[in-house]
């Protein structure tokens, strides 16, 4: 653990607090098996002896925004994290002097499990490009090199090559699996709808059967739905207690946009994602 | 008595079972364990730790039809869901052998619930002792143990070449392949499990209703239903009608009590609309309110909810928070 960092992470967050800049700070703390960690709301400035930081901490706290509109809240943002910030700011979901974004540099986290650690990157971390936050108000331990893979999607373009009917039946024996626990959804920055289509009754999208025809419909919505729009946090699959490969879908889109609209959701505050905005120059000639 | 079977003897009468019965049992898919029919004993792995899904499934399936309605010819009839088969559930542990057995509350009570009746009769428990426990197991503090034989038809436990085999009821006597010897050797010792004080806090939960603990808590919260769904006693279900062409069919689904449906009424109102009040009612529901019904907490320390939650709601340590919470209040 980097002890240095986690001080500054602590110093900042009781100062916040103490001074009230903020009625609290969204953070990390040492979870229950005493290895790995769980996300961690302080409000009091004595709390702040309880942040951590190091290799275990997944969790996308900007999910949490969502939840403390009203408030003035100070969060950890990884710089994965930040581009969660950016689309919640894009999307007009939270109110930019209403965060206090305590950035940190990331060395890259390793795959968890309860009380279980490996030694291994996850996935996206060893793909990520980003040495700091995208955006922030005190950057944590400065900016880190990083020596990143580059992302080349092979096992997208692997699957793409496979016939419809191959790439049909491997996912509707992943959603086969599914138990509709819907951590997927809970877990996402990009998921707030108030009402989910996957609870409106009317009109009925889609029904409460968790067998792998509704499973599939299930699924497939919710990853069209964050098209353009996921920020690749990948926290949908880490949750997955069921194991379904879902960066794979969701990889999937990100690459079509890239190619298609020349976007990748989260990295401009600014910038609206495609599939909100209507460019007359994007016009595409139909086939008739 | 103990009677003795070896590997061999185990496979053969695995493979005899699957004859006449519908053998479910832990098999490794996709990367996960999971308690599903077989096909041949090959698929059956031994040595697992508990699986991601308990058994409840074959009780209470995550969706079902429980009857259909047809309309033919102006004719209207009312077609029921039928349990045709014998079934033997093979390898669970004491843990969701007694997750099955609380679940009967609920479930068998009268009136009671017609599937859910069948399958439990029709189908046989041969568990298997935990030889090893993990960090996140707490049964004995549930009132059971790697070694309970109380919810089983009948028991295994391994020893060295084999495993000593327990038949504890009729049901199980009568499952019992010929030509087991007698078991004359030393019965293992258990594994120790740590343990979780639950009877002080449950009886002074109810005065811990309106804490402020609840909000807090939920502040990580995420509301998935993981915890609901892995876990051996959670047994909530939702109800639809699905109306196809001459053909309505009445299907039930699992639900849990973090869903933004859940308690919500027809008329719109919602008796537990935040955070805090959707995650106390889980820990009311397992601790308190299903103790007074049916005598026993809704909790069998099987520790699936602690190894899967996203966010490390852990049960053991809410326990211990109501605990400090409670001698807070009386210290004051």
């Amino acid at each position: 653990m980097d002890m240095e960092l986690i001080q500054q992470i602590r110093d900042k967050a009781r100062n916040l607090l103490e001074e009230g800049t903020v009625e609290g700070v969204i953070g990390y703390e040492r979870a229950s098996d005493g290895l790995t960690s769980r996300p961690f709301f302080a409000y009091d400035p004595s709390d702040t002896e309880r942040l951590i930081f190091d290799e275990t901490c997944a969790h996308n706290l900007v999910k949490y925004l969502l939840d403390k509109k009203s408030k003035k809240i100070a969060v950890v943002v990884k710089p994965c994290d930040s581009r969660a910030i950016n689309l919640l700011l894009n999307e007009g979901q939270i109110e930019r002097d209403k965060v206090f974004i305590i950035g940190v540099g990331c060395p890259g986290m390793v795959e968890t499990n309860w009380n279980h650690k490996s030694e291994t990157l996850q996935a996206k971390c060893r793909s990520c490009q980003l040495s700091k936050p995208l955006v922030y108000d005190f950057l944590a331990g400065g900016e880190l090199e990083r020596q990143a893979e580059e992302e080349t999607y092979s096992d997208i373009m692997e699957a793409e090559a496979k016939s419809v009917a191959t790439r049909r039946e491997f996912w509707l024996e992943q959603f086969g699996r599914c138990i509709r626990c819907y951590a997927c959804r809970q877990v996402c920055p990009g998921c707030y709808c108030p009402v989910c289509f996957a609870e409106r009754l009317e009109p009925l999208w889609v029904g409460i059967r968790i067998a792998p025809e509704e499973n599939d419909l299930w699924q497939t919505i919710r990853a069209f739905h964050l098209a353009g729009r996921c920020i690749g946090c990948n926290e949908c699959e880490r949750v997955c207690p069921v194991g379904i490969p879902l960066s794979l879908l969701n990889r999937k889109l990100e690459k079509d946009v890239k190619e298609l609209f020349a976007f990748q959701a989260g990295l401009d505050p600014e910038e609206p994602p495609p599939f909100a905005t209507f460019k007359k120059e994007e016009i595409l000639e139909f086939e008739k | 008595m103990n009677l003795f079977a070896s590997k061999d003897d185990l496979i053969r009468w695995l493979d005899s079972l699957l004859q006449k019965h519908i053998v479910v049992a832990p098999v490794r898919v996709q990367g996960q364990t999971m308690f599903q029919p077989i096909s041949k004993v090959e698929e059956v792995i031994f040595d697992f730790d508990n699986t991601t899904l308990s058994p409840k499934g074959w009780f209470l399936p995550p969706t079902e039809t429980l009857f259909s309605v047809q309309r033919d010819d102006g004719k209207v009839e009312l077609v029921p869901t039928l349990v045709e088969h014998d079934a033997v559930i093979f390898g669970l542990h004491p843990c969701d052998a007694k997750g099955i057995a609380l679940m009967d509350g609920p479930f068998l009570q009268e009136p009671s619930d017609a599937l859910y009746r069948e399958r439990r009769s029709r189908t046989a428990l041969i568990g298997l002792a935990c030889c090893q426990v993990q960090p996140e197991c707490f049964c004995t503090s549930m009132g059971s143990a790697p070694d309970d034989p109380s919810n089983v038809d009948i028991l295994l436990t391994e020893v060295e070449d084999g495993y000593i085999v327990q038949a504890v009821t009729e049901k199980g006597k009568a499952l019992l392949p010929k030509g087991l010897v007698e078991y004359k050797g030393k019965v293992p010792t258990p594994p120790k499990l740590q343990t979780v004080p639950t009877k002080e806090v449950i009886s002074a939960m109810r005065e811990l209703f309106n804490d402020p603990y609840w909000e807090q808590l939920a502040d990580r919260c995420l509301h998935c239903n993981i915890c609901a769904y892995v876990c051996p006693t959670c047994y909530c279900f939702d109800m639809r009608d699905y109306a196809d062409k001459g053909k309505v069919e009445r299907v039930r689904s699992w639900e849990s009590c973090q869903s933004p449906g859940f308690s919500l009424t027809a008329g719109g109102y919602d008796p537990r609309t935040t955070k805090g009040e959707r995650l106390r009612q889980r820990f009311y529901h397992k601790l308190l309110y299903f103790p007074e019904q049916f005598q026993d907490v809704a909790c069998v320390g099987c520790g699936r909810c602690v190894r899967d939650c996203p966010v490390n709601i852990d049960i053991r340590e809410v326990i211990s928070n109501l605990q400090q919470v409670t001698e807070a209040k009386s210290g004051s």
